[in-house]
């Protein structure tokens, strides 16, 4: 499986990026770690005209702390991402999930923004984003623009990226002494891509209890979907085994997964449940417990 | 004094022991050389070949106008093109109830599979030759597709192959007397269907070759990732009607074969076809989707099983309903018989069944054909059959490892024929459980095991495996079989240089099994030189005798036979050009790490070289009076029927009750194939295909839509085990030598994984089995699980 | 190669190498037939198996999904580069002696694999060993073999790269 041919450019400056993306239209593909564009151009299910690889371009690769945010530029290798001690510190839940992507070769070339904005349906990083609200800085040619995660995820393999524009950075909130977090996903297999998978951010109060929850869940529809039923039966406040029980099932009723080769509906449903369970009790009390 | 035709019994020294491979020197080290390795001489031309995304349809036109205009293609071929060029693929089976099924390289007019070749373009680079394929425009016809075991089985279904008028290729039935009246007199008769998915053996290496021409075109030089370099050498003969002795095919290092490569592929007829047209080499490398979509898939299979018992749970009368998916054509060398066949036979087991029936079918399909993968039926037939026997047990009471204990074949009752005939010579079979049974404290496990199998939220549950596994077939067995283009012997030609090194010219071929090692320590006993001075030649049909080659867990037992056949014969030799230099009798030389000499004397020696300086004529020495020049021998073993192997896998697994992943916990093989030559790579193979039985059982499926769409033609949704998955396997060994053969071995390639599939499937039952929950298919992913889970539960 | 090549300069084994080649050659064809180390092997083209792998910048990288042009100027070790002359290293000395090798396609790309994991973590436990060696594909050891060998090598060589 060899790629089809493309004109290839590797600018060394973001403003020179913008400027061959506004005037090559949509016949045009960004090369960010390329751990998920060159599957798709060796399989030739894309075939651009033009490849502009961002790997020259030093200044899109940062780890910013900017008034309570962690902006992560886009072209920040995962790898670094998740031994950074800023990010491990500051978002917890991002260096939860990380470790999950892919295999150490993938993470030591694929990026932050580069999964971000090729949104596979099982990626792991749009979850985190939806679940910790961040937001996405877009840019083209002389303009930026701030699109919450919420937004930005619009279909499996799309987002709200307009032609002409690319992903600059990511702004994750920091977590508080009030933040706890987690990460869980399970497959076919203990390596490989998902069923499900969950990022949990919740914020408890002085008396432990839970005062708000953020559940991103991933595999159960063409984007990444907030388990809103299981958000409002974990911040009516306990966290007991029942309610959280009660929160798993009421996400699973409310999501709309689909069928596939590798797992019906009804598991789909359950491994949700199960993952809620699963990541609220380890977000708590940072063990991993068998669901009830 | 005549030539010995059985080693002498203390001759056995370096065979028995795990000697470090001979081939890591060069596989380590990035030194392989794999046929996408072999030097491309600079002409060299580049194929890609246009595949149908149609699953049954006519071809209507092809319009390859656009890649013939590409810079960089030569050429566009068609059916029609090649056909000029060579004759289709036919099994040409000589097995009653047999329907063959004709194969033209490049499909005119019709496709049969998603994944059929159309056309082939010919190209100066990989790159430009896909650039080629995808401007090759095809129209079709879309006809309706069989996809499916049971609907392509209907009267109704389309017709894969229409002067045939039927899917159903294979159609044979057995029976022995008085079946019917057995099953009247059994107490309970215990019925079930086992279902198997379909899946393939994936190796690593995808496949590939490279065809030479030599002496304007008088040669025809093939490299082909293949394990039967001979039958593939022989079946380009026949289909370019070219003569044979012009023909060499050479396996390189071959990544990975497991009964995969053990087919013929049309695309190693275009490839030497088209090198003798164009007068250039042309060479073809498969990428992984086309591995996928195209290579020999397998184990397809339904089996319907009724077993009557007595009330202590002994079996008195079996039938088994087979069924087996064989794709859209009777793949050559073994054809949609393989399976369905072997399926039926093999499900007695090592058990003592003497009342049994059954009916077995292949059926056509618009899918990609099926054949041999590792284990090639017997893993779906020990499963059905080891299935049975936790049914048994359930249904009177006792504990499944007694349910065996009642039904096997007893120490003193081998050798034992079966009722259809095949002939289980030595082996362990009770011996084998309870020492498998001690190694993971099967006692202990039972006892401690809660009636619901639920602890810490796991269901746990312990699976047994006892099988027998056909191994080391020759003539008599292909023949049986009906396969009249596997001629069943195999040869070696083992010469010594007058330097006194040893080479040994095998008709094997090795994809990683240890050929370059193992066959080396046979030789190296036989002849009586270190290890260091023996190599090994397989693979070249330009340079071993021929043979049959590998597959069907044959390699020790044939040209390990061969070889020390050959090894006589010169070792004889050796002793009497010996004999007359040190004026002893012939009688007292024993060959010994690189000395001829008088046993018990090592001052009246020889060394090899020497011995060898006057064979080659190169010692002021005469060549005793009679005897030839040279030192080799050359000898074609014929193993006949097949030698049985046996051996019983346990393991014990945790269900996760909420997520149904699985975990192996503890898994322990007690394994008897005869005489072992080295432990380690024996234990290689038990590991290799155990953890092959894990993905068939956890993992593993290949799932055509109904259109007949292959739906996971990658290795991302294609799931193989990695390193997380996997326990750590304990192993025992027994040997429980044969006089089948001279070197007392039995095969054992396959084993790992005819063993692991049910053990593993037994283990998931058992810790199921607590809820009521009935495991009765392949594969049993998460998914799969839960249904079971929640449906034994009362929650669906 | 058909269209408009473009000159690449990387450093390969230790060695400086200039080439023109296709901006979509990829770097393990590159590496395979420009260079001639076929070491480096293909089983997938979409990153997943892992016979591909080389270190590029001195982490693992899957040399299929990386088109020479994009690593220019970089350094590339592959199989070759991290083999002695007549001698194995104590990570190939392990697989040798642990028979963690059949066919031995997918060899190489582990081999790369440990070099990395035992020089991140020289004293891995078998947990992981086996999480260090899950991102390759063998098909013919069942990994016990290997996972021993990345122990032994582990114990051998401690803090030395090999």
């Amino acid at each position: 499986m060899k790629p089809a041919p493309f004109e290839y450019v590797a600018p060394e400056s973001e403003a020179e990026v913008l400027d061959l993306l506004g005037r090559h239209g949509d016949d045009v593909r960004l090369l960010a770690g390329g751990q998920s564009l060159v599957p798709m151009l060796n399989l030739r299910i894309v075939q651009p005209a033009v490849i502009i690889d961002l790997g020259r371009c030093a200044s899109l690769a940062y780890l910013n702390d900017e008034n309570g945010a962690l902006v992560c530029g886009t072209m920040t290798r995962q790898i670094t991402a998740e031994r950074s001690p800023d990010v491990r510190q500051g978002c917890p839940l991002l260096a939860a999930a990380l470790p999950y992507l892919g295999g150490k070769a993938h993470r030591n070339r694929g990026t932050v923004g580069g999964t971000l904005a090729h949104a596979d349906r099982l990626a792991e990083l749009p979850a985190v984003a939806l679940a910790l609200d961040a937001e996405l800085i877009v840019r083209s040619e002389g303009a930026e623009r701030t699109v919450a995660a919420v937004d930005f995820f619009l279909s499996d393999l799309t987002t709200s990226l307009e032609e002409g524009e690319m992903l600059h950075a990511i702004r994750f909130p920091k977590a508080g002494t009030t933040a706890r977090s987690a990460f869980a996903e399970v497959g076919n297999r203990r390596h490989g891509f998902a069923v499900v998978g969950i990022a949990a951010a919740l914020e408890v109060d002085s008396d432990g209890a839970c005062a708000q929850a953020r559940l991103a869940a991933m595999g159960v529809g063409a984007t990444p979907v907030r388990l809103a039923a299981a958000e409002q039966i974990l911040e009516q406040g306990s966290l007991s085994a029942d309610a959280v029980c009660a929160a798993g099932d009421a996400a699973a009723q409310a999501v709309d997964p689909t069928d596939d080769i590798h797992a019906s509906v009804a598991y789909r449903r359950r491994l949700t449940a199960t993952l809620v369970q699963r990541t609220v009790h380890e977000a708590m009390d940072g063990t991993r417990r068998a669901a009830a | 004094m005549a030539v010995p035709d059985r080693p002498a019994a203390d001759s056995w020294k370096i065979v028995g022991q795990s000697v470090p491979r001979r081939e890591d020197a060069w596989l380590l080290t990035g030194k392989g050389c794999y046929v996408d390795d072999v030097p491309e001489p600079p002409n060299t031309l580049h194929l890609g070949f246009v595949l149908s995304p149609e699953a049954h349809a006519r071809i209507v036109s092809i319009d390859a106008d656009a890649a013939r205009a590409l810079p960089g293609v030569l050429d566009v071929l068609t059916g029609d093109d090649l056909a000029a060029l060579a004759q289709p693929i036919r099994t040409g089976f000589l097995l009653e109830g047999h329907r063959d099924t004709s194969r033209d390289v490049i499909a005119r007019e019709k496709v049969r599979f998603v994944g059929e070749a159309v056309a082939v373009v010919v190209a100066e680079n990989p790159y430009v030759a896909e650039d080629g394929v995808e401007r090759v425009f095809v129209t079709y016809d879309p006809l309706p597709a069989a996809v499916g075991l049971e609907a392509a089985a209907r009267d109704d279904a389309p017709v894969v192959h229409e002067e045939l008028g039927t899917n159903i290729l294979l159609e044979s039935t057995f029976t022995t007397e008085g079946l019917d009246e057995a099953f009247a007199g059994a107490t309970h008769v215990i019925k079930e269907t086992f279902r198997t998915g379909r899946i393939a053996g994936v190796p690593m290496e995808p496949r590939g070759c490279l065809a030479t021409t030599g002496r304007a075109g008088e040669e025809l030089t093939l490299w082909t990732s293949t394990q039967i370099p001979n039958i593939v050498k022989t079946a380009l003969a026949k289909l370019l009607d070219y003569p044979e002795s012009g023909i060499r095919v050479i396996t390189p290092d071959v990544g990975g074969g497991f009964g995969t490569k053990a087919h013929f592929y049309p695309e190693e007829v275009v490839c030497s076809a088209l090198a003798l047209k164009y007068g250039r080499p042309v060479k073809w490398i498969q990428d992984r989707r086309e591995e996928l979509l195209t290579n020999i898939h397998a184990r397809e299979h339904i089996y319907a099983i009724e077993a009557g018992i007595d009330t202590d749970g002994v079996i008195v009368a079996m039938r088994c309903d087979m069924m087996a998916n064989a794709g859209a054509y009777s793949s050559y060398p073994f054809g949609a018989t393989l399976e369905p066949v072997g399926g039926v036979r093999f499900v007695l087991g090592p058990y003592h069944i003497c009342n049994y029936g059954y009916l077995t079918r292949a059926v056509a399909s618009h899918t990609c054909p099926a054949g041999a993968y590792r284990g090639t039926a017997q893993p779906t037939a020990m499963l059905a059959i080891e299935g049975m026997m936790d049914r048994i047990a359930r249904k009177i009471g006792i504990d499944p490892a007694e349910a065996r204990r009642r039904n096997l074949i007893q120490p003193e009752q081998l050798p034992y024929t079966t009722v259809v005939g095949m002939v289980y010579d030595t082996g362990s079979y009770t011996e084998a459980l309870a020492k498998a049974l001690e190694m993971i404290g099967y006692e202990d496990y039972r006892a401690n095991q809660p009636a619901d199998r639920l602890i810490d939220g796991k269901y746990r549950g312990i699976g047994i495996c006892c099988y027998t596994e056909n191994s080391g077939m020759g003539v008599a067995a292909v023949r049986a079989r009906g396969w009249s283009t596997l001629p069943g012997f195999d040869g070696a030609l083992v010469r010594v240089a007058s330097d006194g090194k040893v080479k040994a010219f095998i008709s094997h071929a090795a994809s990683g099994q240890g050929h370059y090692t193992s066959f080396a320590q046979i030789v190296a006993d036989q002849v009586g030189v270190p290890f260091a001075d023996v190599s090994i030649v397989v693979g070249d049909t330009g340079q071993t005798p021929a043979g049959t080659n590998t597959f069907a867990s044959r390699g020790t037992v044939t040209g390990g036979g061969a070889a020390i056949r050959a090894c006589l014969v010169v070792a004889d030799k050796m002793k009497r050009i010996a004999a007359q230099v040190l004026e002893v009798s012939a009688d007292d030389i024993v060959l010994e790490n690189g000395l001829t000499m008088v046993q018990g004397v090592p001052d009246m020696s020889l060394t090899v070289r020497e011995i060898a300086e006057v064979a080659y004529s190169m010692t002021s020495h005469a060549l005793p009076e009679g005897e030839d020049y040279g030192l080799e021998a050359t000898d074609h073993y014929d193993a006949g029927m097949p030698t049985i192997a046996n051996a019983v896998h346990v393991a014990a697994v945790a269900v996760d009750a909420a997520d149904g992943t699985v975990e192996v916990e503890r898994y322990a093989v007690v394994h008897d194939c005869g005489r072992i030559i080295n432990p380690m790579i024996v234990d290689g193979q038990i590991h290799g295909g155990a953890v092959q039985a894990l993905g068939e059982v956890l993992m593993e499926e290949l799932v055509y839509d109904e259109a007949g769409q292959l739906q996971n033609a990658t290795l991302l949704e294609y799931l193989l085990p990695t390193a997380l998955d996997i326990p750590m396997i304990e192993i025992a060994h027994i040997e429980s030598v044969t006089d089948e053969n001279p070197g007392g071995f039995k095969g054992l390639g396959e084993g790992g994984v005819i063993g692991g599939v049910p053990a593993l499937t037994n283990a998931i039952a058992d810790a199921l089995a607590g809820i009521g929950a009935n495991v009765n298919s392949n594969p049993l992913k998460p998914s799969r699980i839960t249904e079971l889970i929640d449906g034994a539960l009362g929650k669906t | 190669m058909s269209g408009g090549t473009v000159e690449v300069r990387l450093t390969v084994n230790g060695a400086d190498v200039v080439r023109r080649v296709e901006p979509r050659y990829l770097l393990v064809d590159f590496l395979r037939h420009e260079l001639g180390l076929t070491g480096t092997h293909i089983g997938c083209e979409q990153g997943v198996c892992g016979a591909c792998t080389v270190l590029l910048d001195g982490v693992t990288a899957r040399s299929c999904l990386h088109f020479a042009v994009q690593v220019a100027g970089s350094e590339v070790t592959t199989i070759e580069g991290v083999t002695a002359d007549g001698t194995l290293s104590p990570i190939q000395a392990a697989f040798h002696s642990n028979h963690a090798l059949q066919c031995g396609y997918c060899t190489p790309g582990f081999v790369l694999t440990t070099v990395e994991l035992l020089r991140e973590n020289p004293t891995p436990d078998e947990a992981e060993i086996r999480q260090g060696l899950t991102n390759n594909i063998c098909r013919c050891t069942g990994y016990v073999n290997i996972i021993k060998a990345v122990a032994e090598a582990a114990s051998n060589m401690p803090g030395r790269e090999g």
